[in-house]
């Protein structure tokens, strides 16, 4: 390989080969040391006009027949709620339980027969008392209900949580709950669709005001689960599409943090006019 | 969800797939061995040239030439260069002179056909090597552009299977792929530009040989 005179040198010529090597990699280990970091510093911040909870706004949301079919069975169950059945997740506050096991305990003693005049007194007085008690909670309600009185969505919600509720027995202060949870979920749903709709190109949607319907499925992490389903179209694929990329461009979705309400999100039929303003 | 992505060289090369990172290892031995080669050529070259014009310093400086052919013989090293080619013809002159019976053609002939070999021989010397500096120099860019375009090709396999191709899934693929070929350049451009130095610096050396041969061939003739 190597001639006879070029063997003096072979030593010098291949340390000197090594550093060039050398100094090649100490350049590229100085100069080429792209750290890319897109980090999760980089915030998504959405900007709300107002609270959708506190705040009354204009119904934007348009409730979905299902949800009216829903809330029908409601006012059927509330007029006989079931006290003994507990629903497991739900947190009542412990006088309310205390105050129906006393009312429990006073019923039985009344089929007995074997009151005293003053103990039924007490329990009249007592169930005036729970009367009351109920009574104020309902008038809270609605009050509550009242506030709520220009979303019509919320309310609807409310019920459909409640008729939803009702298989297990609902009570009055769940449906405060449910309410006050049906505000999260609407909030929810409003950001959702505002962030969906800030994506949609409006131009490819024409001049009309089109409406079209999809549904989502989601994960827990406020990801996509598939692709959207087109449920109503336009009339205009090229505006259904626009729909859809601007639904894939907005993963992942925001969700509440109460994993509880995520049930209420894992399957949701959003209804879109891109011309309509907010 | 961090997606921060270290880019330095060693993760580069580290997360680059087997043909890629064969590639890259095939480059960086053919660049040591060019470097090696060169830096060998750049001495030997070096010392030809020195060693030729001290000969013609000490050929031309008008002393004997038997002098001169004696000192060269007594130097414990082999002749070199055109000292190599003037001990050839002398000593191929020389013999045919003790045998007295040749004509002076047959002679100069001899001699000539002497210092041709002994030519050839030092300019085989100096072109070694120097195919291999024209093969890393030709050949080299396509080896780091076949692992580039391997790398490419895996890079955008993996964009097949999302739906949402984002620039950041196939970047660091690409730049993985990218560094094959800045090794192939790494390795080809120091390699074509020693040979293209290496071999004009050759053909001025054998144009001097030539030269000398044919004086010297003159100066034979002139002396017999």
């Amino acid at each position: 390989m190597l001639r006879q005179r070029e063997k003096t040198v072979s030593w010098k010529a291949g340390a000197l080969s090594v550093g060039v090597h050398g100094l090649l990699i100490m350049a590229l280990l100085v100069s080429v040391n792209w750290k890319t970091k897109h980090s999760s510093a980089i915030a998504e911040v959405e900007l709300w006009d107002s609270l959708p909870t506190v705040a009354a706004r204009p119904p934007a949301p348009e409730p979905t027949p299902e949800v009216q079919k829903e809330t029908k069975p409601e006012p059927i169950v509330k007029q006989e709620p079931l006290p003994k059945v507990e629903e497991p997740q739900s947190k009542e506050p412990v006088v309310d339980i205390a105050l129906d096991k006393k009312l429990k305990a006073l019923e039985q003693k009344k089929s007995d027969n074997k009151i005293k005049l003053e103990q039924s007194k007490a329990l009249a007085a007592l169930k005036q008392d729970m009367l009351k008690d109920d009574q104020q909670v309902k008038d809270k309600l609605l009050k509550e209900q009242k506030q709520k009185q220009q979303n019509d969505a919320i309310k609807k919600l409310a019920q459909d949580m409640l008729a939803e509720d009702n298989a297990t027995g609902v009570e009055q202060a769940n449906t405060a709950k449910a309410a006050a949870s049906a505000g999260a979920i609407d909030e929810f749903q409003t950001k959702i669709r505002n962030k969906i709709r800030s994506n949609v190109n409006k131009s490819l949607c024409g001049n009309g005001n089109p409406e079209l319907k999809f549904e989502i499925g989601l994960l827990p992490t406020g990801q996509l689960n598939g692709s959207p389903k087109l449920i109503k179209s336009s009339g205009n694929p090229t505006c259904d599409n626009a729909v859809e990329r601007a639904i894939m461009a907005s993963d992942p979705l925001p969700l509440p943090k109460d994993i509880n309400l995520f049930n209420q999100f894992r399957s949701l039929k959003l209804t879109f006019r891109p011309n309509e303003a907010n | 969800m961090n997606l921060g992505n270290d880019m330095s060289i060693f993760t580069l090369i580290s997360g680059a797939s087997l043909p890629v990172q064969m590639v890259i290892v095939i480059l960086l031995i053919t660049s040591l061995f060019s470097w090696w080669y060169i830096f060998i050529k750049v001495a030997t070259i070096k010392r030809a040239e020195k060693d030729a014009v001290d000969f013609e310093n000490a050929f031309w400086s008008g002393g004997d030439l038997n002098k001169l052919f004696e000192s060269l013989s007594a130097n414990r090293r082999k002749a070199q260069g055109m000292a190599s080619i003037f001990e050839a013809g002398f000593k191929e002159c020389a013999r045919h002179k003790q045998q007295a019976r040749m004509e002076m053609s047959d002679v100069m002939e001899g001699s000539q056909r002497a210092m041709r070999a002994a030519y050839n021989r030092e300019l085989d010397d100096l072109d070694a090597h120097l195919p291999f500096l024209a093969s890393v120099g030709s050949v080299s860019p396509y080896i780091g552009l076949f692992g580039t375009v391997w790398g490419i090709m895996n890079a955008f396999r993996g964009l097949s299977n999302v739906a949402q191709a984002t620039l950041s899934q196939v970047a660091p693929g690409i730049a993985e792929a990218l560094v094959a070929t800045a090794i192939g350049l790494f390795a080809a451009i120091p390699a074509v530009v020693a040979y293209n130095r290496f071999a004009s610096s050759v053909d001025r050396l054998s144009v001097r040989y030539e030269s000398f041969m044919e004086e010297f061939t003159n100066i034979l003739q002139r002396k017999s």
